[in-house]
């Protein structure tokens, strides 16, 4: 009962993008393949004992005027060693494929097309490509992988223990530290495949995001190239009275930014007036000694997180779907960005995602501060951040 | 020599002063008013202070539940904040687990055990009083946590680093640690004491294959008990170290693997779960057979499935780590490991329902909740299996599933056997009757209330809802199953009010005149009914042999010439005869004051660990002091205990 009532429930449940049940890869669908019918065995077994209790319910209920003491029976030693013999059988029939699944989705694949490192940290992930040619991509929350193309995983922890999950492409492996353990992906089609944190990872668990977005080969491609490339300067302009090189929102930005966020934020290629690399130093500020890496923030579906979407959810930027991706590899176009989330976020981080912003007795941070920016200050950055494509 | 009844010839009996044989350090004696609730070593006292503190936790644990599912019953909840969320959960999980249901099968292990074997009291009674007190002390310390720095924040599994100084800095998690240790002092002496007491203390001809089957599996929980608890107290005591002197036991940077924690304390967790279902399995198999007026279906299957179970359980700990990365070797032994526990499991289901089978079933109270147990244990252990089958528990540990999962089994299973013992023993330990009308609306509630919460838990969990989380976000099918869980929730308060406005009602509590219990209301067949209700202090006035299992329903009943059972005797008659032969020298050893004072002593050596080694000394010094005053206490008073000091009073009670 209870396997077919949760089969029926979760089955017609139509909204559902974290449903265990609706596998989109090799390995999910070995695991619902295993269990439909381990599900479907247990409902009948559950079934055939309250039919038992219901039968003696109905059956040996005392009547009135008949009180007589029943057969004092002590037991009936075949009736129940043959049952303990066939419960025992059952668990046997169900232990032989349970064997077999656990070895098929744990092995190394001999096709890997592509290994990421996968590091967890209060309250965000990072993902670290190791594929040669891809080295040096590093994203956060958002795992972008080939369609069709098996990907192993190296799951890790910077501070606490955390557990990498995506239902609908695989079961979930925790991420701890000092750890480097294997989780093996495959999604059979484009799409954005949701997860969320689930180990319990202190204040802010329920707001640890991840999605694994499925990209076809050729969109797979122009999406490497493209994280490839390092940040471009902003450029100043030429003021058309005094000729002198002044600030653009963008490059006012800029400079907002490496004054106030490249200390823990990294964001490849960034450069200061002088000519000067800006190189995050974030083991100096944060228990966990790393924040996300900004290079191509623009190419992402979500930001914090994933706390909150980076572009707006209208029919025209909805990033509910992978074909978002495909068509904007490389940024949320003009007059999507969630402008409202991004600039209280800049306004007081803390505020709006439970994070810890005063510093412990080693002078650390976990989670990002507030800042006390001032409003010019948020609107340079976000000039700023858009560049970030 | 004597003293809770003194020596019978010595007639007339002494006169005591409570009040002031009750001075400083004057032995207290008194067996009646409330003071001697402080000093008392009676197991029954005892139970009944176990009882109704472990009731007290359930209903601040069932407050914490409620306040965990108002802010979960919709999208964006803003009722707590993650903090208080956080810390909700931690102590919903611990006060459920160390505060509720162990204390309450403790508080029926201690009251029964000895009625169920014909022992007069346990065999340790002071060191029984003891655990009592360490009990109680660790509750309220853990509960002083808020005035002092904030409630636990960690999860009541703990998990190593998120305990450690630097990811929970506040001292919640300190309290908590230490708490544990010294309820865990309570469990251990609980266990030593309830071994020896069984092992050794049986009526004459009380054989172990004729012991209760709730004195069976309290005896697998106790030596559960002995081997499981070091484990969690090595486990704690390391968090102390690491959390309060800077030990690196579960340091990452200093190289430790976290794994560490995970293994001791599902090492001690995975037992801890048979400590807190199999009094509950007791307790479904004495009811169901007085209720279906037949001997337990296959008694031997029972006890030897129980001590499979004690034996099994250790084997299974690492399924709670199936996604930890393990490896796949690992992993297979376990999964392998713990669908075979699942047999000797089943097998208890299939016993009670050919208990069923063939019977004459009276729907009680009792009965109702017995058979509510069968049920719902069974949808929890069959989502069990489904956890034993490991690719599928990557999918599903540490989601609603699971949450859904170990509610059916310790609330559809422990809860509800332990409110079936409520009605079925409250006549014998208060000899009043609880109301049946009020004891099935209870029932009702309580069963509709279980699966409109837990149930759609599976549900939401394989959608993909984590478990630990303060908030969800809309638009993931979790919103509306939610809100009917938090329903349920308040339901199944209401049917913890309906049982609660039953005891007031029939317990004389509102100025009614109680409903007096008859001597044998349900026609029971176990040694714990052949003696007043409530009992005497010393429990039975002679100890009746026993040549049966089932002794009482063999002493009422007997074969007639045709083969049918038919009555011989009835309780009184055969009370009546016990009375006859009363034994003329009654030991009964005396209350002491030395435990309290040694208990209490451990909270306040543990906020000394916390705040200042000063108090910790102080603390020690009053536990040195406890221990020596024990040691040195002759177990029963000496004659001149009863004297009073200062010459006869006018304020005096006769002692019998």
């Amino acid at each position: 009962m209870l396997g077919g009532f949760a089969l029926t429930l979760t089955g017609c449940a139509g909204n559902a993008p974290q449903d265990t049940w609706k596998p989109s890869g090799k390995y999910a669908r070995s695991i619902d393949n295993l269990q439909e019918p381990i599900f479907v065995a247990a409902g009948v077994v559950g079934l055939v004992v309250f039919a038992a209790v219901v039968y003696c319910i109905v059956k040996f209920r005392e009547r009135p005027g008949h009180d007589s003491i029943p057969h004092q029976s002590h037991g009936n030693p075949k009736v129940e060693i043959s049952l303990t013999a066939l419960s025992a059988a059952i668990l046997l029939t169900v232990a032989v494929p349970t064997v077999n699944t656990l070895f098929e989705i744990s092995n190394r694949p001999k096709d890997t097309a592509l290994e990421v490192t996968v590091i967890g940290q209060q309250w965000w992930w990072e993902f670290q490509y190791k594929t040669p040619g891809m080295e040096g991509i590093v994203t956060a929350t958002e795992l972008v992988i080939p369609v069709g193309k098996k990907v192993r995983l190296s799951v890790t922890s910077r501070d606490v223990i955390h557990s990498f999950w995506i239902p609908k492409l695989n079961g979930k492996r925790d991420a701890v530290p000092n750890r480097v353990q294997p989780l093996n992906m495959e999604a059979t089609t484009p799409g954005i495949y949701e997860g969320q944190c689930t180990e319990y990872c202190g204040l802010s668990h329920a707001n640890m995001r991840q999605r694994v977005v499925a990209l076809s080969d050729a969109d797979f491609a122009t999406w490497v190239a493209n994280q490839l490339k390092p940040a471009a300067k902003p450029a100043k302009v030429k003021d058309a009275t005094t000729g002198e090189l002044v600030d653009t929102p963008q490059s006012g930005g800029e400079a907002a930014f490496i004054a106030n966020c490249a200390r823990c934020h990294q964001v490849n290629g960034l450069v200061d007036d002088k000519g000067d690399p800006q190189n995050s130093k974030a083991d100096e500020q944060l228990v966990s000694g790393a924040a996300p890496n900004l290079t191509h923030l623009m190419s992402r579906s979500v930001f914090a997180g994933g706390m909150f979407d980076l572009s707006l959810p209208s029919a025209a930027c909805s990033p509910k779907t992978a074909k978002y991706t495909a068509e904007h590899p490389t940024g949320t176009p003009d007059g999507c960005l969630n402008r409202a989330d991004l600039e209280a976020w800049l306004r007081n981080a803390p505020a709006v995602k439970p994070m810890y912003s005063i510093q412990n007795k080693d002078k650390l941070y976990r989670g990002m501060p507030n800042l006390n920016l001032s409003e010019a200050d948020i609107d340079k950055l976000v000039a700023y951040l858009t560049t970030l494509k | 020599m004597a003293i809770i009844e003194r020596p019978r010839e010595l007639a007339p009996a002494s006169f005591v002063s409570p009040k002031q044989a009750a001075g400083s350090f004057h032995r207290p004696v008194q067996t009646k008013g409330w003071k001697s609730w402080f000093f008392t070593i009676d197991h029954k006292k005892l139970g009944i202070m176990y009882g109704v503190a472990a009731m007290f936790f359930f209903l601040v644990g069932g407050t914490e539940a409620l306040l965990i599912r108002i802010q979960l019953a919709q999208p964006n909840g803003k009722f707590v904040n993650a903090q208080l969320y956080n810390e909700l959960f931690t102590t919903h999980g611990t006060t459920m687990v160390f505060l509720f249901v162990m204390p309450m099968a403790a508080a029926f292990a201690n009251y029964f055990v000895p009625l169920q074997i014909g022992a007069r009291d346990v065999a340790f009674p002071r060191m029984n009083a003891f655990g009592f007190w360490c009990f109680l002390s660790g509750g309220i310390f853990l509960y002083l946590s808020p005035l002092l720095g904030g409630l636990p924040d960690g999860g009541w599994f703990a998990y190593a680093p998120n305990t450690g100084p630097i990811f929970s800095p506040s001292h919640g998690m300190d309290f908590w640690a230490l708490a544990l240790q010294i309820t865990g002092i309570a469990s251990l002496t609980g266990s030593i004491n309830l071994i020896v007491t069984i092992l050794n203390m049986r009526a004459p001809g009380m054989k172990m294959m004729m012991m209760p089957v709730f004195t069976w599996m309290i005896l697998v929980v106790q030596f559960l008990l002995v081997f499981a608890i070091p484990v969690i107290t090595v486990a704690l005591f390391l968090l102390t170290f690491q959390r309060r002197f800077g030990a690196t036991f579960f340091d990452v940077k200093a190289g430790a693997d976290p794994l560490l924690w995970q293994h001791l304390f599902w090492l001690f967790g995975h037992p801890e779960v048979y400590i807190l279902i199999l009094p509950s399995f007791g307790i479904v198999s004495e009811v169901l057979p007085v209720f279906a007026k037949k001997p337990l279906f296959g008694y031997k299957f029972v006890v030897f499935s129980g001590a499979a179970i004690g034996f099994m359980g250790w084997g299974v700990w690492a399924h709670h780590m199936f996604a930890s990365g393990l490896g796949p070797i690992s992993v297979m032994v376990f999964s392998l490991t713990t669908m075979f526990i699942a047999v000797p499991t089943g097998v208890k289901i299939i016993n009670w329902v050919g208990t069923l089978w063939g019977g004459t079933l009276r729907f009680t109270t009792a009965m109702m909740f017995a058979i509510g147990l069968i049920v719902e244990f069974t949808i929890g252990g069959l989502s069990g299996v489904t956890h034993a089958v490991s690719p599928s528990d990557t999918q599903q540990t540490d989601t609603y599933y699971i949450i859904a999962h170990f509610h059916y089994v310790l609330f559809g299973g422990a809860v509800f056997g332990l409110f079936a013992g409520f009605y079925y023993w409250w006549p014998k330990v208060f000899g009043r009757m609880l109301d049946e009308k009020l004891g099935k609306i209870n029932f009702w509630l309580m069963v509709i209330g279980t699966n409109f919460t837990f149930g759609p838990m599976h549900i939401v969990g394989l959608q993909g809802q984590p478990r630990r989380m303060y908030t969800y976000k809309a638009g993931y099918g979790f919103g509306p199953w939610n809100l009917v869980e938090t329903i349920g929730s308040f339901i199944i308060a209401l049917a913890v009010g309906t049982f609660l406005w039953n005891v007031v009602k029939t317990n004389g509590i509102t100025g009614k005149k109680p409903r007096t219990a008859p001597l044998d209301p349900w026609d029971a067949r176990t040694y714990e009914w052949m003696t007043t209700s409530p009992p005497k202090e010393h429990n039975f006035d002679s100890i009746p042999v026993v040549s049966h299992l089932d002794e009482f329903f063999h002493r009422k009943y007997a074969e007639d010439a045709n083969g049918n059972m038919v009555k011989v005797a009835t309780g009184e008659e055969i009370l009546a005869d016990q009375i006859a032969h009363a034994d003329k020298h009654i030991h009964m050893p005396s209350p002491s004051y030395w435990p309290l004072v040694l208990a209490v002593s451990l909270p306040i050596i543990a906020l000394g660990v916390i705040f200042s080694t000063y108090l910790a000394v102080v603390g020690g010094a009053i536990c040195v002091m406890a221990a020596y005053g024990w040691a040195i206490e002759p177990s029963t008073a000496d004659e001149s205990d009863f004297e009073n000091p200062a010459g006869p009073s006018t304020e005096v009670t006769v002692h019998v």
